[in-house]
């Protein structure tokens, strides 16, 4: 029956999809229209109620998506339940185990959040439902990574809404402008960069360095900037953790805190929200934040996280800036990605036909991918969707839409330089264990490595 | 007389005993009904869990895959061999000996002062009680803003000519562990207060005013007199306190997150860090039977202790 259902569901995205066209900048030019499916039933007449799980993006955005998917499917009430990104796993475990109250949720690659390893046994195939709707040739037109990173055993648990990628610092250009300063591409342009920021009472660079994930950012930025790849590697046991050039990744992060770059007491306070209300409540100029940070150049969404952040002020200039050559080698530019969260459907949801065609129109319809686009929260995970940039405000296009623009193209292409995929929840705990070590010296980058090696291989 | 007297006595016993029993077997057969619901909930639900916790912990499993690995007692080994458990449980002792010692302290002098002729008393034990109805997720934002570098702790010290105490206290794996423990005393100080001033106020005037009339001084009254008075309160803070330190999460988990590097990690954010974070759910639960076992054994030790004092 739940087969069924999801064959005539996807017959009826196909048919959606078939019957939307997009412009030149890839702007859908109307809804689906309602089309007979093979089992009767047009998108405006299934209905049903779907209870959405997850962490991200939040209000407003999720709500906008809802308005949006809302135009197709009018009959389907589809209801936004967030939670904490600490707290998703711990809330969504004894939920998957109910028939209702739970219908569509998040799951993301390795082991971020709602990580598909753990939580795609819970969750349908959705092979047959995006086969329909894009084609036998899908997966050529869905971002690589996304579908990768979200199949298990073959069965594709999730349908990526987007990728995010990191390798990226954040700056306050208007901070950099006000004290004549250049965005650092070398160590030492980086610790000059501090030194004027401190003179002038300004906080640099910040982190929350007690939250690991970050770090671990942090330290992949620093490994592709010593060597390429090796990093990766290492995830994925081809290389030891002890290679030279990760030992060098290590003094390399053990120096951001003795060469006075990262802020005094870093290993304390959180990436969030404390480094990103520093950030965002403009005491800091410099944030170790990946292209999630780009719907901060749309002004109202920025307006809102300043707030948030108790500041008052008008919206500043932040751009993207590459992550600099500390190292020396010439090797900078790198990002690294994955899928950010993709919509699984509860294997025990009640309403699965309702639930599939949400799953489906977020990860596939051009209407669906461009809403993502356009909120510059994530890279569209359908390759033929960019965001429309007459349709995007930014805060400073004349300065920030050209960076944002490279980013998102240079993200875009990024194929196997994943950010979690690869390293599995043990392996994450031990990479943060062996940063902060090494951060606050109880560690040295040597010993850092080598209990790193010898957890990768009680881990297999 | 006494031949009468005795079985009169004897008569009178029997049928009391009689009645005794009756009322007894009467008893039980009324009473059940009304203790059913709560039998069956506790049973039904608290015991279960504990039961079924103890069965998972002797799994390879991450809570959702329909098959587990049976191990045994694999997890406990493992866990005996755990730098991090035995970590979390020394941080989980010192915790429960300076909070409690430094609670009961504050509490139990705070409480005495209250009792004398303070002005504006009413005002006092509102500021004192008031950390204890906050909610730790408000407040953890607020203390890592106060013991961050540029924090008002070291901006209080440094005013204070004590600049070279300085530093970023949840930075340090030395100094993370003392400043929660200071959140934790600041929270709940006001309710060690709260029944100390109650049980202050059932102690007879007549023994204080004897006291008094003895020419005994406000310390040696207290000491002789309100403290032991009190005793009954310091053993249910003391059992309160062990419990609590044993299961102690949200305020390591919301100000550190349990580190930096594990230094603040406790039996409670390991359970969360290993089952949820992990999703090694055996490895979990097996921290969590010793976590109970723990809570039972020290409760009974407290109980004992205090019945012995109590004897003696």
């Amino acid at each position: 029956m739940a087969l069924g259902a999801v064959a005539s569901l996807a017959m009826a995205a196909l048919a959606g999809c078939v019957s939307t066209s997009t412009n030149g900048t890839g702007t859908s030019t109307g809804a689906p229209t309602a089309v007979t499916t093979g089992g009767g039933v047009a998108p405006k007449d299934l209905s049903g109620n779907v209870v959405w799980w997850g962490y991200t993006p939040g209000s407003p955005v999720n709500e906008q998506y809802i308005a949006q998917f809302n135009k197709d499917y009018p009959n389907i009430k589809v209801t936004w339940k967030q939670t904490s990104i600490d707290d998703y796993d711990a809330a969504v475990r004894p939920a998957l185990g109910n028939s209702s109250g739970l219908d569509v949720y998040q799951m993301s690659a390795g082991s971020a959040n709602g990580g598909v390893a753990v939580f795609g046994g819970s969750a349908i195939d959705l092979t047959p439902a995006v086969q329909a709707a894009l084609g036998s040739d899908w997966k050529s037109k869905l971002a690589t990574t996304g579908v990768s990173a979200l199949t298990v055993d073959g069965q594709l648990k999730a349908l990526a809404a987007g990728a995010v990628f990191a390798g990226t610092i954040w700056i306050n250009q208007d901070l950099f402008d006000k004290y004549g300063l250049t965005p650092p591409k070398t160590y030492d342009d980086w610790k000059n960069v501090c030194a004027t920021f401190k003179k002038n009472n300004v906080g640099c660079f910040v982190q929350g360095a007690n939250q690991g994930a970050f770090n671990i950012d942090t330290l992949h930025a620093i490994a592709d900037n010593v060597s390429p790849g090796t990093f990766i590697k290492a995830t994925r046991g081809e290389v030891p953790w002890t290679d030279p050039n990760l030992v060098k990744a290590f003094q390399l992060w053990k120096g951001l805190f003795t060469d006075g770059i990262m802020q005094d007491g870093a290993l304390g306070q959180m990436q969030y929200p404390d480094a990103n209300n520093a950030f965002m409540s403009q005491k800091y100029a410099m944030v170790m934040m990946g292209t999630w940070y780009s719907q901060y150049l749309i002004p109202n969404v920025m307006q809102s996280a300043m707030q948030a952040a108790g500041s008052t002020d008008k919206p500043f200039t932040m751009i993207p800036i590459n992550f600099p050559d500390i190292a020396g080698t010439g090797n900078t530019g790198s990002l690294f990605g994955d899928v950010d969260y993709g919509q699984g459907v509860s294997a025990k949801s009640s309403n699965q036909e309702a639930a599939t065609a949400f799953a489906v129109w977020m990860g596939t319809s051009t209407a669906g991918q461009q809403a993502i686009a356009d909120s510059l929260n994530l890279i569209p995970a359908l390759k033929s969707v960019t965001p429309n940039w007459d349709n995007v405000k930014l805060v400073n296009p004349d300065k920030q839409q050209g960076p944002e623009k490279d980013l998102v193209q240079r993200a875009s292409a990024v194929t196997d330089n994943p950010r979690f995929a690869t390293i599995n929840a043990d392996m994450n705990q031990a990479l943060m264990q062996a940063l902060s070590t090494v951060a606050a010296g109880q560690a040295t980058p040597d010993q850092a490595t080598k209990t790193l090696q010898q957890a990768q291989q009680s881990n297999g | 007389m006494t031949t009468t007297s005795l079985t009169t006595t004897t008569t009178a016993g029997r049928a009391a005993e009689a009645d005794g029993r009756r009322r007894k077997h009467g008893t039980h057969l009324n009473g059940l009904p009304w203790i059913l619901p709560a039998f069956v909930f506790v049973v039904g639900l608290i015991y279960y869990s504990v039961f079924y916790t103890g069965y998972i912990s002797t799994l390879d499993w991450d809570g959702l895959a329909p098959t587990a690995k049976a191990v045994g007692l694999g997890n406990f080994t493992k866990m005996f061999a755990d730098p991090v458990f035995w970590a979390a449980l020394r941080h989980t002792a010192v915790f429960y000996v300076v909070t409690f010692t430094v609670q009961t302290a504050l509490g139990f002098v705070l409480a005495a002062i209250m009792h004398s002729r303070v002005r504006f008393a009413m005002l006092h034990k509102v500021v004192i009680f008031i950390p204890t109805v906050l909610a730790p997720a408000t407040m953890a934002p607020v203390f890592r803003l106060i013991y961050a570098d540029d924090g008002m702790a070291n901006w209080i010290l440094r005013h204070v000519g004590l600049g070279s105490l300085a530093h970023p206290w949840l930075a340090d794996g030395k100094t993370a562990l003392p400043a929660l423990m200071l959140i934790t005393v600041w929270q709940w100080t006001g309710l060690t207060f709260i029944l100390y001033y109650a049980a202050m106020s059932q102690i007879e005037p007549e023994l204080l005013e004897a006291a008094r009339l003895d020419r005994a001084g406000n310390l040696r009254t207290l000491w002789y007199i309100v403290w032991p008075g009190c005793r009954g309160t310091t053993v249910s803070l003391a059992m309160l306190g062990f419990i609590g330190a044993l299961k102690t999460f949200d305020i390591p988990y919301l100000v550190t997150t349990g580190g930096p590097y594990h230094s603040t990690e406790f039996l409670g954010t390991y359970i969360y860090r290993m089952g949820i974070r992990q999703a090694h759910i055996g490895y979990a639960a097996a921290i969590s039977i010793v976590l109970l076992v723990l809570a039972v054994a020290g409760a009974l030790v407290i109980g004992r202790a205090n019945r012995k004092g109590a004897s003696a």
